[in-house]
């Protein structure tokens, strides 16, 4: 079967905002005047105290929002023009490790991690294996069948994480991954984020205010401060 | 360690609020049967009646003796538009007064009326004042009792009472599917976790839609079961009740039978109460979504 790619898509970053705000209901901007693009087979980080904007940049980027102004283009489509079925095509692209986890009370780990690949309506005969395989590797193995409320927060964190994982996505968003982790982990964590950059193409933005595992792999950093973007991936900090 | 291959569904089982609705659909369903074989019921012996007594006509003679009588029956009988005529005697009137005045209780002095049973033939029209006509030009007094005029007023009533009870039908149905689109969106409230997780997987919203479809197809089947059979209970008893009424008495109590139009009413509410909950669960969910991403 010969697969069509058209070259603008195929080459274009895998997020682009253009001159993107947020504001929620009639408050001040949360986000303002942001200029972004990410590379396909990216890894960036996302820093920035409290409050500077960092969750709601990520909102827009796995499509929970729509910007109050400006566009947010993912991989060379402007979601703002796009159906909801269009929507639900790219969501399928991206994988999010949420901060609070985010996961389904009454499923078990298992379960929960293979959550994407359900929604899309995959056979579970074809992706037991794989699921299995991923939630050994994040040291589950052995937790299977246990549900959230049984597991530590590190270990719902890991469920989360082979949730993001499972879909083989392009892009990954990760919401302080390491919060709940001891440091092996989140190290072993980061190199999987890192592996899944440079083997799969894949673009990772992890939004940490760990600035000790910022510093110990060198990626760019886009740097929010009260909604605006003081530093950049590509130019260091700005003007 | 390997996992079981049956899939866990994606919406937790049901909640308390679930069983508030189930007693909710339950009651609305029981009550929408009940008025559904009450109006088949209404119309059904209303029916009945009616075709039995339109052919009949009851003719009152008026200080006459028996010879009289006779005369008067044989000149009915041969009218044109009588398939019979047939005069009424004592013994037969005071089985008729039996039920006020008991089997021998009816006093020996007193005047009973000469009644001539008349049967007219199907699409002979309206022959009572022809008849009372005749009579009179013989020689007899008489007065035409013609159960048509009777038919007509019962026939008018029934059709309002059936029309009431019909609009009794669709208001519940109605109730029923405001009740459960009230639940649906407060499940889907108190499920707006799995909801955004599901959203923001990638799930269509088809897909989010189905689950809930799916879960009140089958609680409105399930509660539109119970409703039904507790619906056939009722009309069980109600027919125990009147098959077990005195004879004499039995004809007061409404004529309750169980066709197989009421059994099909009794299968066919529960599909209603189903397919009503899961196209109120739809639309409700695929409004909710709208208002998202």
């Amino acid at each position: 079967m010969t697969r069509h790619i058209r070259p603008d898509i195929f080459d274009a970053p895998s997020v682009r905002f253009d001159q993107v705000s947020l504001r929620y209901d009639t408050s001040d901007e949360v986000l303002s005047d942001l200029n972004i693009e990410l590379k396909q087979g990216s890894f960036t980080f996302l820093t920035g105290a409290s409050g500077a904007g960092k969750t709601s940049l990520l909102k827009l980027i796995y499509l929970a929002m729509r910007p109050s102004t400006g566009d947010v283009y993912l991989f060379g489509q402007n979601t703002s023009t796009l159906k909801r079925k269009q929507l639900s095509a790219l969501r399928r692209r991206i994988g999010i490790v949420f901060q609070e986890f985010r996961l389904l009370e009454h499923l078990t780990a298992y379960e929960n991690a293979a959550l994407p690949l359900r929604v899309i309506g995959r056979n579970e005969k074809d992706y037991r294996e794989d699921v299995e395989e991923l939630l050994r590797w994040v040291g589950l193995g052995e937790r299977l069948h246990a549900k959230p409320a049984t597991l530590s927060g590190g270990e719902q964190q890991r469920v989360a994480i082979a949730r993001a994982l499972v879909g083989k996505p392009d892009l990954l968003i990760a919401d302080e991954p390491t919060g709940n982790v001891d440091p092996d982990m989140g190290m072993r964590l980061m190199r999987l984020f890192w592996e899944l950059s440079q083997r799969l193409g894949a673009s990772v933005l992890i939004a940490t205010h760990d600035l000790s595992l910022v510093r110990k792999l060198d990626a760019p950093v886009l740097r929010l401060q009260h909604g605006l973007l003081v530093q950049d991936a590509e130019h260091g900090l700005a003007s | 360690m390997s996992t079981k291959s049956r899939e866990a569904p994606l919406l937790p089982v049901s909640d308390a609020r679930e069983s508030a609705l189930f007693f909710v659909v339950c009651a609305l369903c029981f009550l929408a049967a009940m008025a559904a074989l009450s109006a088949r019921a209404t119309y059904g012996a209303a029916a009945d009646w009616t075709s039995e007594v339109e052919g009949e006509i009851t003719v009152r003679l008026i200080d006459v003796d028996s010879r009289s009588a006779r005369d008067a029956e044989r000149i009915v009988a041969n009218m044109e538009g009588v398939e019979s005529a047939r005069l009424i005697d004592r013994d037969e009137a005071a089985d008729l007064l039996a039920p006020w005045f008991g089997r021998d209780g009816l006093p020996a002095s007193l005047p009973l009326p000469v009644l001539i049973e008349v049967r007219t033939a199907p699409n002979s029209g309206r022959i009572g004042p022809d008849i009372e006509r005749v009579l009179t030009e013989a020689g007899l007094s008489a007065r035409v009792d013609d159960h048509a005029d009777w038919a007509g007023d019962v026939r008018r009533s029934l059709g309002t009472i059936r029309l009431v009870a019909l609009g009794a039908v669709a208001l519940l149905a109605a109730t029923a599917i405001a009740v459960i689109a009230f639940a649906t969106h407060a499940a889907l409230l108190a499920r707006r976790d799995i909801v955004d997780v599901l959203h923001l997987s990638g799930a269509e919203d088809r897909f989010i839609a189905n689950l809930f479809e799916r879960r009140f197809w089958i609680l409105g089947l399930q509660a539109g079961s119970v409703g039904a059979l507790a619906a056939l209970g009722g009309v069980a008893l109600m027919l125990f009740s009147a098959n077990s009424a005195t004879p004499e008495r039995a004809w007061l109590l409404p004529q309750l039978s169980l066709d197989l139009w009421d059994l099909i009413i009794l299968i066919l509410s529960p599909i209603v109460a189903g397919f009503a909950a899961r196209m109120a669960a739809r639309i409700t969910v695929v409004r909710s979504l709208a208002d998202t991403v």
